[in-house]
């Protein structure tokens, strides 16, 4: 038997007073295929609208370029695998950040939120006119003599769904990784189903590969109109036409965000969400697209079915009518939800955004403002809602205009986040990278990453090269980049001196706290047979924890990290509650661990005036089997050691159920005692 | 008395604590002195008839250990000790204390029972250490402890710890 904690004497002064567990919504992971769902379901809903725009912009060879992009989104997954390796907490922002300085970061954010502000309103409108688009057709096979009117009906819908996952995101309710699981299936099987027939399709009629050659619109071409280079130079027309196809690459910086939340082994477990993306971009955006391409009549791509593609798709196939309208709904259905979860992603990653903004200060309290009942920053959440509404107003239901603006925000931050993880080859030279993207030299200590710098090259031109072509984006990219980055520069003055603090301080995980009755309630949160007690006190000494949580097993271990918070009355040389770490800081940091090795932790902490009887006493409540702390710089490891050894024993009343192992460990060394039964 | 078992851990709940301990090397307590006196009377119990151990060093390591993390039981025992290069084996004196101390460090602990321990510093004699702790603190039970307190002579509270 453990000893017995709560049975001791209640009154001896040395007993934990009280337990407090933690939780975040951060500590649990998931595994690689739902990752890959929660990014397909927003970077995969670009299939429903991209073809159209692109075919819109410079005729029928969209489908090849839709196909390259897709290519190049395997290039971008490589990048972003590299990125995610470094663990920079805070997505694009922080990585640009870290990379390129505050201005470029400040930049990055104004990009990446005018494309989440742009990402909201284009998939709602989409979602509008897929099925604003299905309600007519089945008007039409019922002989009903009216349409409703699409462009309408899309702004309508749009409002509806914004406003829905306004309310979901003010009340902190979060779609679970499952239901994107779901979605992706779903639309996988319909996928498949369009895949199947528009082949038999294909065989009936025969089939025509669409033609490479460009047919710009003058609208396309933006300042460039006038001037005659992108016909003598072909590079120049590819990479016109690559520009106005580069939003099908929407989504993609979802992986980042993703990333913290996947479970152990996280690099493996990274590289096949990787790999599952871009296969399933491949087959359901590219594949789909070219399928389209192959079997809707041009003049109804450029025309009935411009902003509800995969509709034409499946109308359009051989067979008989009502046939095509299951397959129509159903591809409405998919549509519609992935579409809708695109607009739940924008608002959750501007919220997020903007979030890591404010925590460095750059934005003002006012923006950081908890709201009273949900939890959530709701101001943030209230702007972006309120500008992607407006958004939906102005577009008036064109998905094509939303699609022109939209672009400027996704390749500039492609554009940033690749710059940024070249500079931190050079700036992070030492820290290891579970990967690095392809083509590397290396010299001295530096691996230069040859590869990347084409791409970034790739990336900058087609850039630049949108900044001339595509006027609206242009123009409401720059507008609002220039608005937002001034405001950050206001803000970030006039919040100067809260932001030198917040710095200092740095970032801190949102903790629920949950006051336990007893060290009882604890366990019953635990699950797995085997348990490792991880005891920390200070957020720069977790060696310990870094070194269990590479080498746990997940399976069949749960990793309890304990801190006992010292309370008045102590024993020890001296008052413990100047010692007393700030305990968000500390699990702030053990979450990152967590995070970082995809391990999940169940975080307690426990008031007592003793930090050894509160170690041995939750130790025997969870029946952990080794008992694992950290190096203490001022008392040295075998004095800690003779204590814990010291109070385990002395509450030992019984025969132990199992070993229990005492670990002391840091940098190379590790001291340890094994009490036997 | 010295203690050369060579132990493993399984082998803790074997060890007598009396194989550590003569009657000279135990003692009765009836006042009430302040701990630092306690250690002191019991340092040189311990170094006495020792040729290499010079008490007031040994008193000096003791209670620099005794700066560091407290080596008092809530339990009423005190396990004063240090690690010193001139021994080779482990060394203790025990005193019992009916009327408790104080434990300077904490107001509300008493001390009923105090143990001397004094081991080699050499890392390999470590593991013996903590298993002595261990023994120690595992025995010295508040219900033993008040045993302890019940006798009246050094030779019973010596003949209770060779029963236990």
């Amino acid at each position: 038997m453990t000893p017995s904690p709560t049975s001791s004497d209640n009154k001896s002064p040395l007993r934990v007073k009280k337990v407090i567990v933690l939780t975040t919504a951060m500590l649990t992971f998931i595994p690689f295929w739902k990752a890959a769902a929660i990014v397909l379901c927003d970077f995969g809903s670009s299939a429903f609208y991209a073809g159209g725009i692109a075919m819109r912009a410079f005729g029928p060879a969209f489908p090849w370029f839709i196909l390259a992009v897709m290519l190049f989104a395997g290039v971008l997954l490589a990048v972003y695998i590299e990125s995610c390796s470094l663990f920079v907490r805070g997505g694009v922002y922080k990585v640009v950040r870290d990379g390129l300085g505050d201005n470029s970061a400040k930049f990055a954010a104004s990009a990446m939120a005018f494309d989440f502000l742009l990402t909201g309103p284009i998939s709602a409108v989409t979602a509008g006119h897929y099925l604003s688009g299905l309600i007519n057709s089945f008007l039409v096979q019922f002989g009903a003599g009216f349409l409703i009117p699409e462009k309408g009906f899309s702004v309508l819908f749009g409002l509806l769904v914004t406003a829905y996952f306004w309310r979901q995101n003010v009340k902190g309710i979060e779609e679970s990784s499952g239901k994107s699981a779901k979605i992706i299936a779903f639309s996988l099987a319909v996928c498949f189903l369009l895949a199947i027939w528009a082949f038999i399709t294909m065989a009936l009629r025969g089939v025509q590969m669409p033609p490479m050659t460009l047919q710009f619109t003058p609208e396309a071409l933006g300042w460039l109109k006038d001037l005659d280079w992108h016909k003598t130079i072909g590079a120049l027309g590819m990479m016109i036409a690559f520009g106005h196809s580069v939003l099908a690459l929407s989504g993609l910086e979802t992986l980042s965000q993703v990333y913290r939340e996947i479970e152990y082994p996280k690099p493996q477990n990274l590289k096949k969400a990787a790999i599952l993306i871009f296969v399933f971009a491949m087959v359901f955006t590219g594949g789909l697209t070219f399928l389209s391409a192959l079997i809707i009549p041009q003049d109804l791509i450029a025309g009935k079915y411009n902003e509800n593609l995969l509709s034409g798709l499946a109308m359009s196939m051989a067979g008989p009518n009502f046939l095509k309208l299951i397959m129509q709904t159903l591809v409405v259905v998919a549509g519609v939800v992935m579409l809708s979860g695109a607009v739940n992603t924008a608002l959750i990653g501007s919220n997020a955004l903007l979030n890591r903004v404010a925590e460095d200060g750059i934005l003002t309290d006012w923006f950081r403002k908890i709201h009273r009942k949900y939890g959530t920053t709701y101001h943030i959440i209230n702007i972006v809602a309120f500008c992607q509404a407006v958004v939906i107003i102005l577009s008036r239901g064109n998905v094509y205009l939303l699609g022109e603006a939209y672009a400027f925000g996704v390749i500039w931050c492609f554009v940033l986040e690749t710059g940024s993880i070249i500079m931190l080859r050079f700036k992070r030279a030492a820290e290891k990278r579970d990967f690095m993207f392809p083509l590397n030299i290396k010299y001295e200590n530096y691996y230069i990453p040859v590869g990347m710098m084409l791409v970034f090259l790739f990336l900058l031109g087609v850039a630049l090269v949108n900044l001339f072509t595509k006027q609206i984006s242009t123009v409401s990219g720059v507008c609002f980049t220039i608005f937002l980055f001034t405001v950050f520069k206001i803000s970030e003055r006039l919040n100067a001196k809260k932001a030198n603090t917040m710095f200092e301080e740095g970032y801190r995980e949102r903790m629920n706290t949950a006051a336990a009755s007893d060290l009882q309630a604890v366990v019953q949160e635990i699950e797995k047979p085997n348990r490792v007690l991880v005891a920390v006190k200070d957020p720069d000494n977790l060696y310990h924890l870094e070194d269990v949580l590479s080498t746990v097993n997940v399976e069949d271990t749960e990793v309890i990290v304990l801190y006992a918070k010292p309370v008045e009355n102590v024993l020890l040389r001296q008052d413990m509650r100047s010692n007393a770490a700030d305990e968000r800081e500390l699990f702030t940091q053990v979450i990152f661990l967590a995070e970082k090795y995809g391990v999940p932790v169940v975080p307690v902490m426990v008031q007592s005036n003793d930090a050894f009887y509160a170690m041995v006493q939750v130790s025997a409540a969870t029946d952990a089997k080794e008992i694992v702390m950290g190096v203490s710089g001022r008392h040295g490891s075998n004095a800690q050691m003779e204590r814990v050894v010291m109070a385990f024993s002395a509450l030992k009343d019984a025969e132990l159920k199992h070993p229990v192992t005492a670990r002391i460990l840091w940098e190379g060394r590790e001291v340890s005692y094994r009490f036997n039964r | 008395m010295e203690f050369h078992e060579n132990m493993d851990s399984k082998t803790t709940g074997k060890f007598k604590i009396s194989s550590l301990l003569s009657p000279e090397r135990i003692f009765l307590v009836t006042d009430k002195p302040a701990k630092a006196e306690v250690i002191r009377r019991l340092t040189q119990a311990v170094c006495s008839g020792e040729n290499n151990l010079e008490a007031s060093d040994v008193l000096a390591q003791v209670l620099k250990r005794e700066e560091g993390i407290s080596t008092t039981l809530d339990t009423g025992l005190s396990i004063p000790h240090a690690r010193l290069e001139e021994l080779d084996s482990f060394k203790a004196a025990l005193a019992v204390l009916p009327q408790g101390i104080e434990e300077p460090s904490g107001p509300h602990l008493e001390i009923k029972a105090m143990f001397l321990f004094l081991s080699p510093a050499r890392q390999a004699f470590f593991q013996q250490h903590l298993q002595i702790l261990s023994a120690l603190a595992e025995v010295f039970k508040p219900d033993f402890i008040a045993e302890l307190s019940m006798c009246k002579t050094v030779q019973e509270i010596a003949a209770k710890l060779a029963d236990e």
